[in-house]
């Protein structure tokens, strides 16, 4: 028994990565893991951070403000284009200066948002071998990193830097095979608590917003699979967890399933190709850790979304089936 | 095997796997240390209660106790030789397993499919090629991804970027 769980130990790809770190160890880091995820449900703080990714490096402004009744975030968008994201609740708006539309997004309530980590996170050292790191400072803050390295590769690895004392989360990347970065994000500046003017959590464009055309998307549970479809994601430790119909732009009914390995997210679009529209592009797309792949099927575009390899995007898209129900 | 666990853990194996992993458990130590060691992270992510020092001790022995209900008919044979086979047995098919897997793997690398998409994989750079709804499809996404549990809206700014749109 002992030498066949020894060559199975070989065989496996998840043990290809070398001496795996003591269970204390991991034990230590997934506690680290848990305490940014809780430093993310309840602090207030507004900063400043930069995204990276490729050649593109782009500063935002994000404002957050946790009380006993409300839970309001907004993100400012500094360089280029202008734009701004509020949520409040389970509500996203989108403001769009430039093309003059708010886009309005909720979370349908069959999946209350900040239920949805824990119970992935205790699958995540399935996928992942979680391993507490060096000591750095960012941003003025002495902060812990924490990697998580992928077992195989349909996914990407994460390296996540959190204040030592508050738990909250200075920056994180995401790398791909041996550690090449794929995108980043880092606070340049931060200051945890409320203690800011109230007004930063306003849209910036509710005066004019009211003339700008609101695109209001529906969201309801769906069951695509009694309308023909199957997606068998087929990918080790992705679960299905949430399926909707929605509108998406002008149409009306797009199904959307999303499979979430606990950390990373695609999300599967089928919605019918509309007379008169452009014909999608097929193939695959690449922009920062999202990939997108395009195919058309049934007389459907399938679009599939994901922060994960495109290798991983592809296979799922290539799962999705049609057949006519009876 | 430990993937097996795992999958036990989660109430995902089928019934002659569950008997296969709940023999590892009683036979071997590496299996029994990974269950505790899986239960013990994902306590420590749901803050659940520690399990106590003993138990590992406590669960081989009940374990221990069970045996006839683990593996009813197979228990006569091993007694003779399966006791080599089996391991063999179970090394092979993984070894198969492992074979398919890479084969499947290699054909899809060379999946010519994969070259003639319209557009090539370009993870670094800002692909012109981004569908025009791109943007729609990262905002409706964005929406479920674990992610915004970790960093609030910040990946946002990715759905909102200054990609190039074809007007």
């Amino acid at each position: 028994m002992k030498s066949a769980l020894v060559l199975l130990a070989l065989l496996l790809p998840g043990f290809a990565l070398g001496e795996p770190p003591s269970p204390q160890k991991e034990v230590e880091a997934a506690a680290w893991l848990r305490k940014i995820y809780l430093a993310s449900q309840k602090l207030s703080y507004t900063g400043t951070f930069v995204y990276r990714q490729g050649d593109r490096s782009e500063s935002s402004r994000i404002t957050r403000l946790v009380d006993s009744t409300s839970d309001t975030e907004k993100l400012e968008a500094l360089d280029g284009m202008r734009r701004e994201v509020i949520r409040k609740g389970d509500e996203v708006r989108c403001y769009l200066p430039d093309s003059m539309i708010v886009k309005v997004d909720r979370r349908s309530n069959q999946l209350s948002f900040p239920a949805l980590l824990p119970a992935q996170l205790s699958r995540l050292p399935e996928q992942y071998q979680v391993v507490k790191e060096e000591k750095t400072r960012i941003a003025g803050f002495d902060c812990q990193a924490i990697v998580l390295k992928p077992k195989d590769d349909l996914r990407y690895g994460y390296k996540l830097w959190a204040d030592m004392q508050s738990g909250m989360l200075l920056k994180a990347l995401i790398f791909k095979d041996k550690g090449e970065p794929v995108e980043e994000f880092t606070f340049t500046q931060l200051t945890i608590g409320a203690n800011f003017d109230r007004e930063r959590l306003k849209p910036t464009f509710l005066g004019q917003s009211k003339q700008w055309r609101v695109e209001n998307a529906a969201v309801a549970p769906a069951n695509l699979a009694e309308a023909g479809w199957t997606v068998n994601a087929g990918i080790p430790g992705f679960h299905k967890v949430v399926e909707v119909r929605r509108q998406l732009r002008e149409s009306q009914r797009v199904g959307q399933i999303v499979y979430s390995d606990g950390l990373a997210a695609v999300s599967v679009f089928i919605e019918p190709i509309e007379p008169g529209r452009d014909p999608a592009r097929l193939g695959i797309s690449s922009m920062g850790a999202v990939n997108i792949y395009t195919r058309e099927l049934a007389n459907h575009v399938v679009t599939v979304v994901g922060e994960a390899p495109a290798l991983t995007v592809r296979r799922i898209a290539d799962t999705v089936e049609y057949h006519r129900p009876q | 095997m430990k993937s097996k666990i795992s999958a036990m853990m989660d109430g995902e194996l089928a019934e002659a796997e569950l008997a296969e992993s709940m023999h590892a458990l009683r036979e071997d130590g590496v299996a029994i240390e990974a269950w505790r060691e899986y239960h013990l992270i994902s306590d420590a992510l749901r803050d659940t209660q520690i399990l106590s020092s003993g138990f590992s001790a406590r669960f081989a022995a009940r374990l221990e106790q069970e045996p006839a209900i683990l593996a009813p008919a197979a228990a006569p044979k091993r007694a003779e030789h399966g006791r080599y086979r089996f391991p063999l047995a179970m090394a092979a098919s993984v070894a198969g397993v492992a074979l398919v897997g890479s084969i499947v793997y290699m054909q899809w690398q060379a999946d010519p499919q994969v070259a003639r998409a319209p557009v090539p994989v370009q993870a670094e750079s800002v692909a012109v090629a981004m569908p025009k709804e791109a943007d729609d499809y990262l905002r409706a996404h964005q929406n479920y991804s674990p992610r915004n549990s970790l960093q609030g809206v910040a990946p946002y700014v990715r759905t909102v970027s200054e990609t190039p749109r074809s007007r």
